[in-house]
């Protein structure tokens, strides 16, 4: 007889080049309790489960659920065992390996640590040249620096769950990453109007024409299931980064690359010309509305 | 077929209004002269344009398509910026010397009749196929490499505003030689004002 | 004979090489192995690209390197004369996203590795519940995501202020966040209202109530961490804030600080390659963190600790247990003081134009961090970052030894693995 507690997938939690982004933004998880109340955890980061380092880096015991976070290092070793090592181990009999963070996915921020050697599980950068092609079959993306807490929770859940999760050609669940940050962003309208932000510190204008802003090119749901619960960068003024594109993290963050004047990136999927007639006419309507501050406490009596 | 012959006498209609604002100019022609020349009645006239503003307006936008067209072959093409810049002035001169009444009107009309072209043709609505061939144009220029990056407006006059120049001056026959005598020193003087600084 | 312990749950992993002589740990040496490069990561890149880069240092005081990293950049500007003046709004929420961090950093070290790991030496009942850590932490990160977009790895400070633009309705959301922390903190840990417990004034008051805090306070004492876990007895405080005096103290007196003479060292590691360096003040070793920034606002309970036990594991784990009330209720004071007329950032000249060096200083949530950078029309030419546990946790020789390595010596193993963790440790801050 099983009892029901053996019924629980079991998930570990590894680490490889990472700064634990991922692990203290998963912590946010509102639902988080009754999240670890449906799984066994063998081990986690920054907090005791059922085994320590030593007896996982081991390799005796086995896993459900390999969660991977940080970028993929072939001579990186913990507790005097190569993560790869444990990684080959606990991948072989995982049902699933979710790669956590951009870093676990593409390389990320900490590919640049050792470009020549460090890369994502599966992919370096866009590239399919990752370590882990052999059980590809077996990995989730979750892109982002650092993942949205909701993100992973989703896809804890639908294992959990047995349902199956629908993948992009980057191993990202769609329903996660089908949207672009722009959606829902609050300030679409100026996008559509073309009207830019006349600076940082503002709640109006569009931050994608000068101030670097990559939401109509991000695959993310960051302004759809908010951040915290609460907010998302677009919606504090901070321009999207794109942190979950394999090619995270470019340069000039804070900085639209253009030519010209005209932007090098346009929204995704939208020929370059197309998107210049129709930017160049809807700039031409001058909605009064959207010129000036939405609230003014100053002026107004 | 009706259809394609009706097409063709709107394309005819627009040549002759072409032709008469650029030599007229916009006040003094009228809509009995422009129908007359075209050989049919006012009447019918009113059937392919509801107004001379609204037929002024569709030759802004038909000149634009005209030369958007043209360079987007050009931009099309796989050669080097430099290249581009040749063929833009040579199809540019090439335009204002077979078909004069097409600059003409642009700059005769168009530019100068903003109150015609207020509602409707405000900014970059009329001439946006054109202007966004430029944009098409600079921007691969700048990702090639090949030309400095700097406000858009600054290139744009540079390029349209010399180019539109020498049109005028040859208009207005001041040039002693023909525009086409003029392709490579301008070719070559733009190419210089633009291209990426070391 | 000389033992490795491998240390984990401290913000990654550190090794501790223990050489033991009749049961007792007769000096310690510390390994950081994992190494990052975020500072060549930094180089050549446009300054404004470390307000992206370094928060990803640590992903638990990624605000700090923010907020670090915006203060290096103004310090530049300021050097090549354009002086930035922040505004009092911009001030304010910059300094309230700082303290929520803080706040959060010290309720998952509190249920999630110190609780934890006293229940292992004790015998009272003291019971581990860290997903109380992580509800508490969670409710502060909200609080920082209201001005700050998200947490982690937010960039909303620039050169000149903030972001963001927050009206009432942010204010108020940030304000009931803090409520709720607030009553969290009262009926999970304290037992008592926040108010009562910031007019404690001495160690004997934690007998008049029963809660975590005093159940902690109880383990301490079974394990006679009042009278172990003395490291140098002076502290360090460096970062300028509302909430500290920035000041360099010998017990309780303070004296003047200036960061200019903070240095770092090759850490001693004789057994394995460490990627840590030790961080120095004038070139001696100081303790960082709660303990000294308490110390130095003459908080009177931190004080009367202080008399009593020193800077034992005690008083240094108290401490920053008080930190947290103290930084609760400072943050009420930065938020109803709030002028919502103002800006949140002010016009600065571009950065291409800045050629100069600069550095950023803040308190994080275990001590000083500090940021320097040197820019060449806009670009980064040289970066380098200095944390607090550089500070605290250093690998030195027997001669010199830093505060970690003193606070062990002479105790049993079990009580110096805990005794290392009364410090706080951030590994993936020491070897950035």
């Amino acid at each position: 007889m099983h009892s029901k507690k053996d019924n629980k997938k079991k998930l570990l939690w590894l680490q490889g080049v990472t700064c634990n982004g991922n692990t203290h933004s998963f912590l946010n998880l509102p639902y988080l309790p009754l999240l670890l109340s449906k799984i066994e955890l063998l081990y986690f980061p920054t907090m005791e489960a059922l085994y320590t380092f030593e007896e996982i880096s081991e390799c005796k015991l086995s896993c459900d659920i390999l969660v991977f976070e940080g970028a993929f290092d072939p001579e990186l070793k913990r507790n005097d065992i190569l993560i790869q090592t444990m990684l080959e181990h606990y991948s072989k009999n995982a049902e699933y390996v979710i790669a956590v963070g951009s870093c676990a996915s593409f390389g990320g921020i900490f590919k640049a640590s050792a470009p020549q050697r460090n890369s994502g599980l599966l992919f370096n950068e866009s590239e399919r040249t990752g370590p882990m092609l052999e059980v590809d079959q077996k990995i989730i993306n979750l892109s982002g620096c650092p993942i949205h807490p909701e993100w992973l929770g989703y896809t804890l859940n639908m294992i959990i769950n047995h349902q199956k999760i629908l993948l992009d050609e980057m191993h990202r669940p769609r329903e996660l990453y089908s949207n672009l940050a722009h959606h829902g962003c609050t300030r679409n309208e100026y996008f559509e109007w073309k009207v830019d932000a006349k600076g940082f510190g503002l709640k109006e204008g569009c931050l994608f024409y000068e101030q670097g802003c990559r939401g109509p090119m991000t695959h993310a749901s960051c302004n759809k299931i908010l951040w915290n619960e609460v907010s998302s960068k677009t919606r504090s003024g901070t321009p999207c980064f794109g942190c979950t594109e394999p090619d995270f993290p470019k340069q000039n963050f804070f900085n639209t690359k253009t030519n010209m004047s005209i932007p090098e990136d346009v929204p995704l999927g939208v020929p370059k010309r197309n998107y210049l007639t129709m930017a160049g006419i809807a700039k031409t309507f001058h909605i009064k509305r959207l010129e000036g501050k939405l609230i003014d406490y100053k002026t107004t009596p | 077929m009706a259809r394609i012959s009706k097409e063709k006498r709107k394309t005819g209609l627009i040549d002759v209004a072409l032709k008469l604002f650029s030599k007229k100019g916009f006040y003094v022609t009228t809509i009995p002269d422009i129908a007359e020349e075209a050989g049919m009645s006012v009447g019918n006239f009113y059937n392919y344009f509801k107004s001379k503003d609204i037929l002024a307006k569709e030759l802004v936008l038909y000149i634009s398509e005209y030369l958007g067209n043209q360079i987007l072959l050009i931009n099309e093409k796989d050669i080097s910026t430099e290249e581009k810049i040749h063929e833009i002035v040579v199809m540019y001169f090439e335009m204002a010397t077979k078909k004069p009444e097409m600059i003409e009107y642009f700059l005769r009309v168009y530019l100068s009749n903003r109150e015609v072209f207020g509602e409707g043709c405000e900014g970059m609505v009329c001439v946006s196929p054109f202007v966004t061939e430029m944009m098409m144009f600079f921007n691969d220029g700048v990702a090639k490499g090949d030309l400095h990056d700097q406000d858009f407006f600054s290139a744009f006059g540079l390029f349209m505003g010399y180019l539109g120049g020498m049109a005028f001056l040859f208009g207005e026959k001041i040039l002693p030689h023909p525009l086409e005598w003029y392709q490579e020193s301008i070719s070559q003087n733009i190419y210089n004002a633009l291209k990426k600084r070391q | 004979m000389i033992t490795k312990q491998l240390l984990e749950h401290i913000e990654g992993e550190a090794s501790v090489y223990f050489d033991i002589k009749d049961d007792k740990v007769d000096f310690a040496t510390i390994t950081f192995p994992h190494f990052r490069g975020m500072e060549s990561i930094l180089k050549g890149k446009n300054a404004l690209d470390a307000l992206v880069i370094t928060p990803r240092v640590c992903g638990i005081c990624g605000h700090a390197h923010l907020m670090a990293a915006v203060r290096a950049i103004e310090d530049a500007y300021k050097n090549a004369g354009f002086e930035i003046k922040l505004t009092q709004k911009a001030q304010k929420i910059r300094e309230f996203t700082l303290i929520m961090e803080m706040i959060q950093n010290h309720f998952k070290w509190l249920y999630m590795v110190i609780i934890p790991e006293l229940v292992k030496l004790i015998s009272i009942k003291l019971e581990k519940t860290p997903l109380k850590g992580a509800y508490a932490a969670s409710l502060s990160a909200k609080a920082i995501a209201v001005f700050g977009g998200q947490w982690p790895h937010s960039s909303y400070m620039i050169p000149g202020g903030v972001t963001s633009d927050p009206t009432f309705i942010e204010i108020m959301q940030a304000r009931s966040q803090l409520e709720e922390l607030i009553k969290f903190f009262e009926k999970e840990t304290l037992g008592i209202s926040l108010d009562k417990f910031l007019t404690l004034e001495s160690c004997k008051d934690f007998n008049g109530f029963s809660s975590d805090l005093t159940n902690l306070e109880k383990g301490l004492i079974e394990t006679g961490m009042h009278t172990k876990g003395f490291a140098k007895d002076q502290f360090i405080v460096l970062g300028e804030h509302g909430f500290t005096n920035s000041s360099k103290l010998k017990g309780t007196r303070t004296f003047g600080i200036n960061s200019k003479y903070v240095s770092d060292t090759d850490a001693y590691s004789p057994q394995e390659i460490t990627y840590a360096k030790n961080a120095l003040y004038k070139n001696e070793y100081y303790e960082a963190g709660p303990l000294g920034r308490m110390l130095s606002q003459s908080v009177p309970l931190i004080k009367n600790m202080h008399r009593r036990y020193k800077d034992s594991a005690y008083s240094r784990v108290m401490a920053r247990v008080f930190e947290i009330g103290y930084l609760l209720e400072y943050s009420k004071i930065l938020l109803d003081n709030f002028d919502i007329d103002e800006d949140s950032v002010v016009t600065v000249t571009d950065i291409k134009q800045i050629s100069a060096t600069g550095i950023g200083v803040v308190e994080a949530p275990r001590g000083p961090l500090l940021h320097k950078i040197e820019l060449k029309n806009g670009m980064i030419s040289q970066y380098h970052i200095t944390t607090p546990t550089q500070f605290n946790i250093g690998s030195s020789t027997p001669q010199t030894p830093t505060p970690v390595q003193q606070a062990m010596q002479g105790l049993a193993k079990k009580d110096a693995l805990f005794i290392f963790r009364t410090f706080d440790v951030c590994s993936v801050c020491t070897t950035h």
